[in-house]
């Protein structure tokens, strides 16, 4: 009988993973996507091979990319965007790390403290959670994002808003900066050249400036994989939970496999109390089904398949809470045009934000044009100048909310995508019952029937629209600010992107999941360890760097309750991702 | 309700097919026969192919609606263009790879839809224009049979011919005058704002439509198919971009590059440089490199 078994190496499973390692525990991982384990070799970093939803190398699905991917019932006009395989959706991500606002945690008394979620908050406070940030943040690490073109139009837009600078780790006020990013600070030739020679690592180190953030990072060339420079958890969390035994005192390696689908959490009686007893997976290449037992089980698939592993478990639901409550940001899409080259194909994704505690926050995107033309296209609004499915709305942009079709496509993308400069709006939307992930009557795939994400964009609380207007207005003043000669706001249907709090935890066994330590109200030795656990939409921000510092709040709790074993954050010091040690052991390993 | 006859070409001329035989002046065996329509019989698949061809004309009037060129589907739509667009892109291909070998749309809604073209929405009346080929009442009912058949059966028609027959019933039913004219589908030869029409029926999940694929779907499904339409008619919108400015047409999968420039770079005057790098760090914020732990 192992330890734990973790479903999921995603960005909450490999956390859960390096630091139940770190203690010693036997851990089993099963991941449902593969390991990219030579990405130089495996990722063109282009778009459609990369970002194609249907047959991407980040997609969700299984390994072999010439089989379906993973269908899930979209019943709206929506685009639900996850990622499988080890680092799960932090393999396409920015690696933009802020914290929470202080509002989200329970006991904050601030003078906005109304404005929040307040139905809904963390069930312990910002300083309880501090330790963890701080763990994480020097774990990855997170750093202050260097800056390039597009990020100095975006600030430059920023400094006409009236807004201050933040130059903290805690967001205390509406306030703007360059991201907080778990990306390497360039070193070397990095970001000084644009000679593919002159960017080998060690000669080049950190962020080289590429423009592929959302295509996987692995460069510099030559870096071994936990020197790549975005820390996503393929990159950093992973290759410490794989490589465990030489860097953390009595810390054991991981097992780890790919391409294998959890299809059940078994359960059994234990003194009157339902307890997780084991897995039941299905090996994707072979079709072989296993079993294997642990003291405690650890989900982390992810918002959509937590809960659906959880319905096809048939594991008990009695306040209806399972899949419900769905955040997502509720995303919204504004940009300017200019006239100069501001950059947008270069650089790490995103490097600046502005914030807006009881709002939600605005940053800055940077595409490749075919993901560029697909956000041009994507909107709530109809087509503009044709049709507006009764929306259509007018503001500090110009002309109406709608998608770009046909010639004003073309002239828009035609002024070159270098001349476009994105603000995405991330909106500090409200937790909801009605916006849930329940079973599809659709037929069921090899693993169970299929998770249905219902988003109901035109039902959102009052206070997320007022949320999502004014970030726009917002956008649209930032872009007027920094120079932009015509602005334009989509109106994005659901594009659940970040996606959380379908499991989620809360102060009230009416209403949440898990309880603060993170393990199932319904199930002992059941945890949830990932961005469907966080208890509400932490207010904006982008949420990993939240999750992964509860999830490590959550793997001392596992320690502490069920191994004998005593917390390690508040009097120890984290190994940096990055440290050499992990590197030769990962050499050696052949990974 | 009319005569059979008249039924009949109500359905034929809606899903595009009287139009495409007299666009394509495609010989259809002629000879009137109770149709038995395996695999085996001529008809199924002389069928077959000219519902291949109009899935690819009507994808063509898809792909320029979205991203225009100096083709002439944009002419028709009224919208032409002097640099390349979608048809350069070689968009419709993506749009049929993708619909026929990777959408992990299941069969069930697949064929109520086409259930539903074959059946319900041939109680909706439509204007049959001039200009139809005049078809013996006989082979009118074999070709009939021989599509409903098609329609009806799960799985037996390619993805990209259930969404092309979809979008040409809603076309006929937009402007009843395109179910004759140039090209071979009724939805390529809207104009832009017709077409725009077809979406906007689309993503109002249009109640008609609804109606008639939900009674095609076994219990547990029904109540769905709005919902998949407006996310349908959304993919369609948002896959034609991407697929146009996206690397596709010209990626080699063995070297994991790109043959030559994609139209969509052009269009959208973009350079990937070397993909390893670029010269582009400006510093840090106000000389900034890391802020306080508060």
């Amino acid at each position: 009988m192992r330890d734990v078994i973790i479903i999921g190496a995603g960005g909450g499973g490999a956390v859960a993973a390096k630091e139940l390692a770190a203690q010693g525990l036997d851990v089993l991982v099963i991941e449902g996507g593969p390991r990219h384990a030579k990405p130089r070799e495996q990722w063109s970093r282009l778009e459609n091979d990369a970002n194609n939803p249907l047959t991407g190398y980040l997609r969700v699905g299984q390994e072999d990319r010439s089989k379906p991917a993973a269908y899930r019932e979209l019943p709206q006009n929506s685009f639900l965007w996850q990622v499988s395989g080890v680092g799960g959706t932090t393999q396409h991500y920015f690696g933009n790390s802020p914290r929470a606002y202080p509002g989200v945690f329970g006991g904050y008394d601030g003078p906005d403290a109304a404005l929040y979620d307040v139905e809904h908050l963390f069930p312990y406070s910002y300083s309880e959670m501090v330790p963890y940030y701080e763990w994480v943040e020097t774990t990855l690490p997170v750093q202050t994002a260097a800056v390039g073109t597009k990020e100095s139009v975006y600030l430059q837009g920023c400094e006409t808003l009236g807004l201050p600078v933040q130059k903290t780790k805690t967001t205390l006020e509406a306030s703007y900066r360059p991201q907080e990013n778990a990306i390497l600070q360039p070193g070397g030739t990095a970001g000084k050249t644009n000679d593919a020679n002159l960017l080998k690592f060690p000669q080049a180190t950190g962020c080289t400036f590429c423009g592929h953030c959302f295509q996987g990072c692995a460069s510099p060339a030559g870096a071994p994989r936990n020197l790549a420079a975005k820390r996503s958890t393929d990159n950093s969390y992973m290759p410490m939970a794989l490589t465990a035994e030489t860097w953390a005192q009595g810390g054991k390696a991981v097992e780890l496999v790919t391409d294998a689908t959890v299809t059940k959490v078994r359960t059994e009686d234990v003194r009157g109390e339902l307890t997780a007893r084991g897995v039941t997976w299905l090996d994707n290449r072979t079709g072989m089904v296993h079993t294997e037992d642990a003291k405690v089980v650890v989900m982390a698939g992810g918002a959509v398949e937590n809960p659906r592993l959880w319905f096809n478990s048939d594991l008990p639901n009695p306040n209806d809470w399972v899949g419900r409550g769905f955040t997502d940001h509720y995303l919204d899409w504004t940009f300017g045009v200019f006239e100069e080259n501001v950059g947008s194909s270069k650089g790490p994704a995103s490097a600046a934000r502005t914030d807006y505690p009881g709002y939600g926050m605005n940053m800055n995107v940077g595409l490749m044009p075919g993901i560029e033309a697909f956000t041009m296209t994507f909107s709530d609004s109809g087509i503009r100048g044709q049709y507006t499915n009764g929306r259509g709305m007018s503001g500090e942009w110009d002309g109406k909310t709608g998608r770009l079709i046909g010639p004003e496509l073309k002239d828009v993308l035609g002024h070159g995508l270098d001349n476009i400069l994105n603000v995405v709006s991330i909106v500090d939307d409200d937790v909801s019952p009605i916006n849930r992930v329940t079973l599809s009557t659709l037929p069921a795939d090899e693993n169970g029937p299929i998770p249905k994400v219902r988003f109901d964009n035109r039902h959102r609380t009052a206070r997320s629209q007022r949320n999502r207007e004014f970030l726009a207005r917002e956008a649209a003043r930032l872009l007027k600010g920094a120079g932009a000669k015509k602005v334009y706001r989509m109106d994005f249907p659901a594009l659940p992107l970040h996606v959380h709090s379908t499991m989620r935890m809360g102060e009230s066994e009416k209403d949440s999941v898990v309880d603060h330590s993170g393990e199932t109200r319904a199930v002992k030795r059941l945890f949830i360890a990932d961005n469907s656990a966080l208890p509400n939409s932490v207010g904006g921000p982008n949420p990993t760097l939240t999750m992964q510092a509860m999830v490590t709040r959550i793997s001392e709790h596992i320690v502490t309750r069920y191994f004998d074993g005593e917390a390690w954050v508040a009097k120890g010091s984290p190994v940096l991702s990055t440290d050499s040690r992990i590197s030769r052991r990962l050499v050696e390993l052949g990974l | 309700m009319g005569t059979p006859q008249v039924d009949r070409r109500f359905f034929l001329t809606r899903v595009g097919v009287l139009g495409a035989l007299a666009a394509a002046g495609t010989a259809v065996p002629g000879v009137a026969r109770a149709v038995t329509t395996g695999p085996a019989d001529p008809l199924v698949g002389v069928v077959s192919k000219l519902l291949a061809e109009l899935a690819r004309d009507t994808l063509n009037g898809l792909a320029v609606f979205v991203v225009p060129g100096p083709d002439g589907y944009s002419r028709t739509q009224g919208t032409p263009r002097s640099e390349p667009g979608a048809m350069e892109a070689k968009t419709p291909d993506f749009l049929i790879e993708s619909l026929d070998n990777y959408v992990p749309m299941p069969d069930q809604i697949a064929a109520a839809v086409g259930r539903a073209l074959a059946n319900g929405l041939a109680d909706v009346p439509i204007v049959v224009p001039n200009g139809l080929p005049l078809i013996p009442n006989a082979l009118l009912a074999d070709l009939d049979d021989v599509i409903k058949l098609l329609l009806r059966n799960d799985s037996a028609l390619p993805l990209s011919a259930v969404i092309a027959l979809l979008l040409n019933t809603q076309a006929v039913r937009v402007d009843p005058s395109s179910a004759v004219g140039p090209h071979l589908s009724p939805f390529s030869r809207l104009s832009f704002a017709k077409k725009a029409e077809v979406f906007e029926l689309l993503e109002h999940a249009d109640p008609q439509l609804v109606k008639a694929i939900d009674a095609e779907l076994p219990e547990p499904l029904k109540g769905t198919v709005s919902g998949i339409l407006q996310f349908i008619a959304g993919a369609l919108l948002e896959f034609s971009a991407f697929g146009t400015f996206c690397e596709w047409s010209t990626f080699d999968a063995d070297k994991l590059t790109v043959s030559k420039r994609p139209v969509g770079w052009d269009l959208a005057k973009y350079d990937p440089g070397s993909m390893d790098g670029w010269d582009e760090f400006k510093g840090y914020y106000q000389g900034r490199q890391k802020v306080s732990a508060r």
